[in-house]
């Protein structure tokens, strides 16, 4: 298995904590950003934080270079080309250890199995199953495999001779006409005499269009990239240099054609680093939309290590397509989505940064989310009603304050509960009271309270998934704002930028929000899950407080106070949200988290009375 | 002229051309992209005397992609859904070589008749009863043969599970035991139901020593 492989011995290059890609970079974000986001640094910069993963970005050349030093290596040591070597390494999903070990052991048996040799002596390809009476044609297209068995007996014999193994050579470029009876390519029945065809090792020959097209569908509709020889139960495996001679011909064809085949050329070259990259489990692709940027993680390899840790990672590059990273649109796509960095978890695929609750549990609340979507949908509503006067009321900003058009009533959106309660005599939303309505003689009651105690935590989860989606129409309206203020008041492009920074800080605050609810659903009761709910509560009221303000309508004198209390507040939300990441990203590593369910990896929970 | 026409047309002229063979392709109507292939089900199995009728799609990139085949014929075959005809073949999916052709791709369904692989099923419960009781299996492959393939019957067998000529028996479309099924059905279920119920616990040989009636009339309250 991959997940002890190492890249190599003389390795370190790629894996020096020095070099290490820093975390907190985004704090720091565009470049123009600079010298304005020294307002809001918390904490100073550069030691790594509890909740942050070591890691690194590796382009799709340094990861070729990676598995260039794996080939050379087992070219070195079996002296073989680079052809058989990537084959062969391919075939043992880049396992260099279990390769070599294999290889010394039976040298011809690991030939075979990679499809660089075909099996012993001019033996009828293994047929296929329910197939012993069919495909006339393909005896005719069986020929003696004589270069096959001549490689065999030099592969066999590398055991114990000195010599190393003549590198095979599995292309032959034929005219047809050297045989006495004249040449049909068995798939497109083309009889031409000057056909051009081509063969592996196997001397399988057809014509060179079919190869091409062959070729371009295995890698354009199948995303495959071990391309077997086209005859019938034939396990040979096109090399790379056959691939390329038969995509990039020396001879140029149409050059629209041409553009299409290096384009094929390429996209091989990007299944290669896939599946390189799949095959170890300190790597992990990009997951966004054509980007093929990889991240070395090698802290979050193993599955155990998903227990203690939450890999957040990015790889370096941002935007979605090209597009994004052009600097003439990077002013205005900063704003939205469009300049996010490519943010993914590098331990599960289920949401970008589910910080700060772990993978396994983050999954097992997903999934009770959506067995659960039936009796949860009401809450899903974007529209409530006024408590005061019944008249519709839509949710269209971030902010949970609500205010009804119509009688004016204030009230909070999560609880309907009047917003007064919450301003002054402090945020109980966030806590779900265990003890009232359960009657625990009354089974019905007890599920009655289970089902309120769930949509109590998905109420205020989804709440914060809907409010962050909502965001991006802050986004745009935030955007206008500043615009005004850059008219209305003397302040600079750069003065208004923390408008842009409050939002941001509310988003990405509303994320770790959402998450510590799925979390809390699943903390066992006790001292500390009433800390982790204080300090969830903090940051709720400290987002909730930004986003009102961010809201507020905006007078042109007032802006120089409005932008001193958007400033403190998004540096408090800053440090709320930083407790509350530190405060569980150690509680892992010190294991203090208690479930109340049993989750993999950690211990049973105690049944208490 | 475009490859894939070429070659779909050799194939479908040499498949006519071919007198000896009992493989037939056809069109279904101008395309030859879209086709109609038949074979007589094969001699020593349950399948013998049907005709059976394959949907044939020829893909864009054939025949560098597999051609994509579905019985239209309904076929009792662990292989084959007996609900959709997909199939389930090498062939047809990873062991495909541009080599093979629509003839020789269908002699292997034909092939497949013969040799069913009950551990790679298309159809679990077919294939569940395949595995439990080979001869049961056989009598309901040989009546599926008759009501929808043409074939010929049961070979003078007890004379059960076969009603008269156009009426379709359901107790034997499901494979099953008339007096199995009328005995849950006078505990006053429908008789589709008790019929539903019994093909998926696969109530059949010694499998029915194993389930107890009060798993069948759990089964049946689902
Ligand atoms: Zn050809
Ligand atoms: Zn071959
Ligand atoms: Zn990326
Ligand atoms: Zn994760
Ligand atoms: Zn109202
Ligand atoms: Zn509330």
């Amino acid at each position: 298995m991959g997940s002890d492989y190492e890249y190599s011995d003389d390795d370190g290059e790629y894996y020096d904590d020095e070099e290490m890609f820093d975390g907190t970079q985004d704090e720091g974000d565009d470049v123009d950003m600079d010298n304005f986001g020294d307002d809001f640094k918390v904490a100073g910069k550069g030691k790594r934080k509890s909740y942050e993963v070591d890691y690194d970005s590796l382009s799709q050349q340094a990861v070729e270079k990676l598995m260039q030093r794996d080939v050379d290596h087992i070219c070195g040591i079996f002296g073989v080309d680079t052809d058989t070597a990537n084959l062969l390494l391919r075939h043992m999903k880049w396992n260099k250890e279990r390769l070599i070990e294999k290889f010394m052991d039976n040298a011809t048996s690991v030939l075979v199995a990679a499809g660089v040799a075909a099996p012993e002596p001019a033996s009828p390809p293994a047929p296929v199953r329910t197939h012993n009476n069919s495909a006339p044609n393909s005896s005719t297209t069986r020929r003696p495999t004589t270069r096959g068995s001549k490689l065999l007996s030099l592969a066999s014999g590398s055991k114990s001779a000195k010599s190393p193994p003549s590198t095979p050579k599995p292309m032959q470029r034929q005219l047809s006409k050297k045989q006495d009876e004249p040449f049909v390519c068995q798939i497109c029945f083309n009889d031409a005499p000057d056909l051009q065809t081509l063969s592996l090792g196997c001397d399988h020959a057809f014509c060179t269009e079919c190869w091409t097209d062959y070729i371009v569908s295995k890698i354009r509709d199948e995303s495959e990239h071990s391309i077997r020889c086209m005859a019938e139960g034939c396990a040979l495996v096109a090399p790379d240099s056959f691939i390329r001679s038969v995509l990039l011909p020396e001879t140029g064809a149409d050059p629209e054609k041409q553009e299409f085949n290096e384009k094929t050329w390429s996209r091989l070259q990007e299944l290669f680093v896939r599946h390189f990259v799949g095959c170890n489990s300190s790597l992990k692709f990009c997951p966004y939309p054509s980007c093929t940027n990889t991240v070395s993680c090698p802290s979050a390899a193993s599955k155990s290590s998903l227990t203690t840790i939450v890999p957040t990672v990015s790889c370096g590059a941002r935007g979605i397509g090209n597009s994004a990273q052009d600097p003439a649109q990077s002013q205005q796509a900063s704003l939205g989505l469009q300049g996010k960095e490519h943010k993914f978890c590098f331990g599960c695929d289920i949401e970008s940064d589910h910080r700060p609750v772990i993978c396994g549990v983050a999954r097992m609340w997903l999934k009770k989310c959506r067995d659960d979507s039936e009796t949860a949908n009401w809450i899903k509503s974007n529209t409530k009603e006024c408590s005061a006067c019944q008249s519709t009321i839509e949710k269209n900003g971030g902010c949970n304050h609500m205010t009804c058009k119509k009688c004016k009533h204030e009230f909070c959106w999560v609880c309907m509960g009047p917003w007064s309660e919450h301003g002054t005599a402090w945020y109980s939303c966030n806590r779900f009271d265990e003890k009232t309505g359960v009657d625990a003689r009354d089974a019905q009651s007890r599920s009655r309270a289970s089902l309120e105690r769930y949509l109590h935590y998905y109420n205020r989860w989804a709440n914060h998934e809907q409010s962050a989606k909502l965001s991006l129409d802050l986004y745009a309206k935030t955007e206008k704002k500043m615009e005004e203020m850059q008219i209305t008041s003397a302040l600079t492009w750069i003065e208004v930028q923390f408008m842009k920074k409050a939002v941001e800080e509310v988003d990405k605050c509303r994320m770790t929000l959402k998450w510590t609810y799925a979390m809390a659903y699943y903390l066992a009761k006790g001292n500390e899950k009433e800390l982790f709910e204080d300090n969830q509560r903090d940051l709720e009221k400290a987002v909730e407080d930004l986003s009102e303000l961010l809201e507020s309508q905006i007078e042109a004198e007032q802006i120089p106070t409005l932008r001193q209390q958007v400033t403190n507040k998004t540096v408090y939300v800053q440090k709320r949200n930083e407790i509350v990441l530190e405060d569980t990203a150690n509680g892992f590593l010190e294991g203090r988290w208690r479930w109340n369910v049993p989750v993999p990896g950690f211990d049973d929970p105690v049944e208490t009375a | 002229m475009d490859a894939r026409l070429r070659r779909v047309n050799k194939e479908i002229s040499d498949c006519k051309n071919d007198k000896t063979s009992q493989i037939k392709i056809e069109l279904f109507d101008e395309s030859p992209f879209h086709l109609k292939g038949s074979f007589p089900g094969p001699e020593g199995t349950p399948y013998e005397g049907g005709l059976f009728e394959v949907d044939i799609v020829i893909p864009d990139s054939y025949p560098f992609q597999p051609v994509k085949m579905k019985f239209i014929t309904k076929v009792y075959h662990p292989n084959v859904s007996s609900a959709s005809g997909a199939i389930c073949l090498d062939i047809l999916k990873d062991a495909w070589s541009p080599v093979l052709t629509l003839k020789s791709t269908l002699i292997s369904l034909q092939s497949l008749l013969c040799s069913p692989e009950p551990n790679d099923p298309q159809d679990a419960e077919v294939a569940k009863h395949y595995m439990t009781s080979k001869s049961s299996f056989e009598e309901t492959a040989t009546y599926w043969t008759q009501i929808y393939a043409g074939g010929p019957g049961p070979k003078e067998k007890k004379g059960k599970g076969v009603g008269g000529k156009g009426v379709q028996d359901e107790v034997a479309i499901a494979g099953l035991e008339r007096a199995h099924v009328d005995r849950f059905e006078t505990l006053g279920f429908e008789r589709s139901k008790v019929i539903d119920a019994l093909r998926r616990l696969n109530y059949r040989g010694p499998n029915i020593a194993q389930i107890t009636d009060d798993r069948v009339v759990e089964e049946l309250l689902k």
